[in-house]
């Protein structure tokens, strides 16, 4: 009798179809952040990411309760290409709740062991390169007023995000947690953020030549003659020096550890002055 | 210029938006920069030409602009929002406006940590319901009680920063005189170098720093705009790597 029970929960195997998928991905990308907090970050956005997949996994209550309180642990990565853990963390659970041994440790050691790699390579992806590289072209063109620039800026990172969340979900639920480790040895993340990095450099050198302005107003005498250092010396050798004199002097106190608001206290103080007794 | 209360209240929804969960996720990369958001403070104010141009200026402080592992580095969605209401309503230039937006940005900080101390609470109600295997009560806990605390701490304070910030402001440029104004569009200058900075510091490694220096030297030699290094970018880019790549077959 009870192996006749048995034999009917195999034969009715519980497999979750593209749609699951991707409710619980639109869940994520919308509310990954709605409840971020210093306690636990994003745990309580990835237990309600996961709210569809259980309710189709798991009938039984404690079945569902056991699930939730698993994903309700402390979780933190990037949010889009840290979804490859989610879609692992998925096919785990369908594996799961078809009867084979996955041990809810298990499961926690997977999100946890990739969740810090991912949110490394993600944020440098995302917010290191991605969004300052599209910020350049959107304000190089809105910095005269051209609409364009928040509409362009707008409509590109937002496809590019999208995209790289989906896609890496789906990655992740169909290769699962080997071949995903098998991704990250390869270093198919380290020649994008090698490539992007190299195109940054080159937009930020831009912007820095552009955006930041500083010159000075200093006039030397030299015997009969004067010189304008600014407008006889500088902008005949190089126009943009002094900007790119106090970029590098900044990111030289930032290398050695100097605070952002300590720099900036120093930019307002010395821009202050400067200005004040006419040297700027 | 006077904002009125209808533009105060659009002005104080912008900043609440732009730290809300509502726009599927990529808020935190559109409405939540200055670049957006100033278009939009523009608009509300009826010019969203001089706020996308003060929203730009502003948004280069926050180029380098990273929030990992819930630490923030300044606020730029206030500094956005509300360096650009106070800007167009008492007519400052786009660099003097960004040197007060700075400081702005620093107050949000205190806004980021109260919603991330007082959200804990709201996950531990969660943990009863996921006790009772309740899912639609996980749902609830994760939505409804903190985008309420969120707009609370949000809308109101923009709200009112709105309403009465910029006459302060004015007043206060007014009384000090043409020196501070001259002082603000100068350190409003130098600012940027601090946001470019903070970029490098992610991206300024190895080899591409030669790009770093030719990507500015294309600009003040050749005069050529953002895109265009951008696209040569691009194309210097492949070749590199398609170089470098080759290199290390042959080797091999």
């Amino acid at each position: 009798m009870s192996d006749n029970t048995l034999n009917n929960q195999d034969v009715k195997r519980k497999q979750l179809t593209k749609k699951d998928l991707r409710k619980s991905w639109i869940r994520w990308m919308t509310f990954s952040h709605s409840c971020y907090n210093y306690e636990r970050m994003q745990s309580l956005g990835f237990a309600h990411s996961m709210c569809p997949i259980i309710n189709k996994l798991y009938d039984k209550k404690e079945d569902k309760a056991a699930a939730l309180k698993r994903h309700l642990a402390f979780f933190n990565t990037e949010p889009n290409v840290g979804t490859m853990v989610h879609g692992i963390t998925i096919a785990m659970e369908e594996e799961r709740a078809n009867g084979v041994e996955i041990s809810d440790e298990a499961i926690n050691s997977v999100k946890t062991g990739l969740m810090g790699p991912l949110a490394g390579i993600g944020d440098t992806i995302t917010q290191g390169v991605i969004t300052p590289i599209l910020l350049a072209l959107g304000i190089g063109i809105a910095k005269d007023g051209n609409l364009m620039g928040p509409i362009l800026y707008t409509v590109l990172i937002s496809a590019i995000i999208i995209w790289i969340s989906y896609t890496l979900w789906m990655r992740g639920y169909k290769l699962g947690k080997s071949a995903v480790e098998q991704i990250l040895g390869e270093g198919i993340f380290n020649n994008v953020i090698e490539g992007a990095g190299i195109l940054g450099c080159t937009v930020i050198g831009a912007l820095t030549g552009k955006y930041v302005t500083l010159s000075t107003s200093v006039v030397m005498k030299m015997g009969e003659g004067q010189v304008a250092l600014q407008a006889d010396l500088f902008d005949k050798i190089m126009p943009g020096l002094l900007p790119l004199l106090l970029t590098l002097g900044v990111y030289k106190l930032l290398e050695k550890g100097k605070s952002p608001i300590k720099i900036m206290l120093y930019i307002i103080l010395i821009g202050a002055v400067g200005s004040l007794i006419k040297i700027f | 210029m006077q904002i009125s209360i209808f533009q105060a209240i659009l002005i104080g929804l912008v900043y609440y938006l732009g730290n809300a969960t509502w726009l599927i996720g990529i808020g935190y990369y559109t409405m939540y920069r200055p670049l957006v958001n100033g278009f939009f403070v523009g608009l509300i104010l009826g010019n969203p030409v001089l706020g996308t141009m003060i929203g730009a200026t502003i948004n280069l402080m926050y180029l380098g602009f990273i929030s990992a592992g819930g630490a923030l580095p300044g606020d730029p969605c206030l500094a956005g929002t509300l360096g650009t209401a106070i800007a167009i309503a008492s007519g400052i230039e786009p660099e003097a406006a960004l040197a007060l937006a700075v400081p702005i940005g620093l107050l949000g900080t205190l806004i980021w940590f109260a919603k991330m101390t007082v959200n804990a609470f709201f996950v531990h109600k969660a943990d009863q319901y996921a006790e009772e295997g309740n899912t639609k009560g996980i749902a609830f806990m994760n939505i409804v009680p903190p985008q309420i605390f969120l707009f609370i701490i949000t809308f109101f304070p923009v709200f009112f920063a709105a309403l009465y910030g910029p006459t302060a402001i004015k007043s206060a440029i007014d009384f000090l005189g043409t020196n501070v104004l001259n002082s603000l569009i100068v350190i409003g200058g130098m600012m940027p170098a601090l946001g470019i900075a903070m970029n490098l510091k992610a991206i300024f490694k190895g080899d591409n720093r030669i790009f770093y220096f030719l990507g500015f030297l294309l600009t003040v030699y050749l005069k050529l705009d953002i895109i265009a290094v951008g696209l040569f970018g691009v194309v210097l880019t492949l070749i590199y790597m398609k170089l470098k790549k080759g290199g290390s077959e042959v080797v091999r």
